[in-house]
């Protein structure tokens, strides 16, 4: 029981992260950044 | 929205006292910061040229990977990390995403440095500030409600202080024109917009009431897996290996700067916990100041060079001293402090966090339900292993022989341990370090 209520918080934290629009933010700019990275190596 | 109710203890006037106080530490420590980033350049300049740029930069994270667990371990133990990511635990995410921007970042400054040089490459990444100032207005209402003063203080600071950077990096760059000017420009833009944005998740922190101490131990798994995959994936694991065991009798000089770096980060984040990225970031930029300062006079580096070089030296000089004075002059409103409680409201309600933790956390204390930080056994083993390292590679290190003006350098280095003493002191009465 407790178990799953641990999988459903983490669940719930981690639906709360990739929706929260803070966080795509940098994932984009540093995505962009190993392109421009692979680019200029 | 209504902000969170402050500790009900507290008048009107105790409030108003204690985020005026806050706001003085922040700013002390935005200064305190950009002297240790600036010192951190030091060791590194005892490196002679022939190691590759990208295992320097993976050496120096080593050295700071031992220093961000270590000085944490030291200072309040690792409990108090533990208590920390259990209230917060979706800012692990965050603290490795901002430690991965920081490596691509500081390996695209190494391009950006060989492709055009510094003089061009840095007032190009130091325009991170601008973003900064951007980013802190648009999510976490920064700035809002602070008048046109305060803008033009903030705003009209940081520009002076990139012309400032501008003309210092023009005297004191020996390299000339590059071929591939385009490339090293994008690169040094691109580190500027990763260093920009990397304080989002610095911010996001410290508005959800993480201790910076915290954040920074999980930062560094970010920075230090990035930067390894980095170094091998462009120089294999086997060259990697042999270029690393054959630039032991330096890999203490370039950890030593790594270590001194983190003091000086460490005090960036107070600084952007207690004044805002908008402010933080360029206080901490101050450090190219500190970084000149050891440059010129302890290492000669401007000797024999013409009067007009010196000129742009001190009016470059005397504009980042000016940017950084209007920015310290700009503190944050009462009104602005109530924007930023709304922004940490909303925090507190996306990832479920208990408002008076996060309320406590923003005036520096501890909330009523935590316990006082301890230290354990394993909080020494940390600090033991890491010194440890530092006393195993510093007794393999070649001490260079260089040509030093050990006079200045031991004034630049007392006042820079003077202002570790102060603002520490500061925050332990302050803050308790929260």
């Amino acid at each position: 029981m407790k178990e799953n209520h641990e999988v459903a918080n983490n669940r719930g934290l981690l639906m709360s992260v990739l929706t929260d629009i803070h966080f795509w933010v940098p994932v984009v700019v540093l995505i962009g950044g190993l392109l421009l990275l692979r680019s200029i190596h | 929205m209504e902000a969170f109710p402050n500790s009900a203890m507290q008048t009107a006037d105790q409030q108003a006292s204690r985020a005026r106080k806050l706001q003085a530490l922040g700013i002390l420590s935005g200064f305190t910061a950009g002297a240790w980033l600036g010192a951190a350049e030091a060791p590194t300049k005892l490196v002679s040229v022939g190691i590759s740029p990208v295992i320097i930069s993976l050496i120096m994270v080593i050295g700071v990977f031992l220093a961000r667990w270590s000085l944490p371990a030291l200072i309040l133990g690792t409990s108090s990390i533990h208590a920390d990511v259990r209230r917060a635990p979706h800012l692990i995410i965050w603290a490795v995403l901002a430690g991965c921007l920081w490596a691509v970042a500081n390996t695209l400054t190494i391009f950006a440095i060989r492709d055009v040089g510094l003089s061009i490459a840095f007032p190009l990444w130091n325009s991170n500030s601008l973003l900064g100032i951007l980013w802190g207005f648009i999510f976490f209402n920064e700035l809002r409600q602070a008048g046109w003063r305060r803008w033009a203080g903030v705003l009209g600071g940081a520009l002076v202080m990139c012309v400032g950077a501008a003309i210092l990096a023009i005297a004191s760059s020996e390299q000339g024109p590059a071929s591939h000017s385009m490339r090293g420009v994008w690169a040094a833009l691109g580190a500027g917009i990763l260093w920009g944005t990397m304080y989002i998740p610095y911010r996001k922190a410290y508005l959800t009431g993480m201790n910076p101490l915290s954040f920074v131990t999980f930062f560094t798994f970010g920075e230090l897996g990035m930067m390894g995959a980095l170094a091998s994936s462009y120089t294999g694991i086997g060259p990697l290996w042999h270029q690393l065991a054959g630039a032991r009798d330096v890999l203490f000089w370039l950890m030593l700067g790594g270590f001194i770096w983190v003091i000086g980060d460490l005090f960036q984040q107070y600084a952007a916990k207690y004044v805002g990225i908008s402010r933080g970031i360029p206080l901490s930029n101050s450090n190219q100041l500190w970084g000149l300062l050891w440059g010129v006079l302890v290492f000669g580096e401007l000797h024999g060079r013409s009067g007009s070089q010196y000129a742009q030296v001190i009016g470059g000089s005397l504009l980042m001293m000016l940017g950084v004075g209007a920015i310290a002059f700009s503190s944050a409103s009462g009104k602005e402090q109530t924007k930023w409680k709304q922004a940490a409201q909303r925090e507190s309600e996306r990832y479920g966090i208990a408002s008076e933790y996060v309320a406590a956390r923003m005036e520096g204390r501890q909330a009523s339900d935590e316990r006082k930080p301890v230290r354990r056994p394993l909080d020494w083993l940390l600090v033991a292993f890491a010194t440890e390292v530092f006393v195993f590679f510093g007794a393999m290190a070649r001490v260079p022989r260089m040509s030093l003006n050990w006079g200045v350098a031991a004034i630049l280095s007392v006042a820079s341990l003077v202002l570790l003493v102060v603002c520490g002191v500061a925050l332990w009465r302050t803050t308790r370090f929260q």
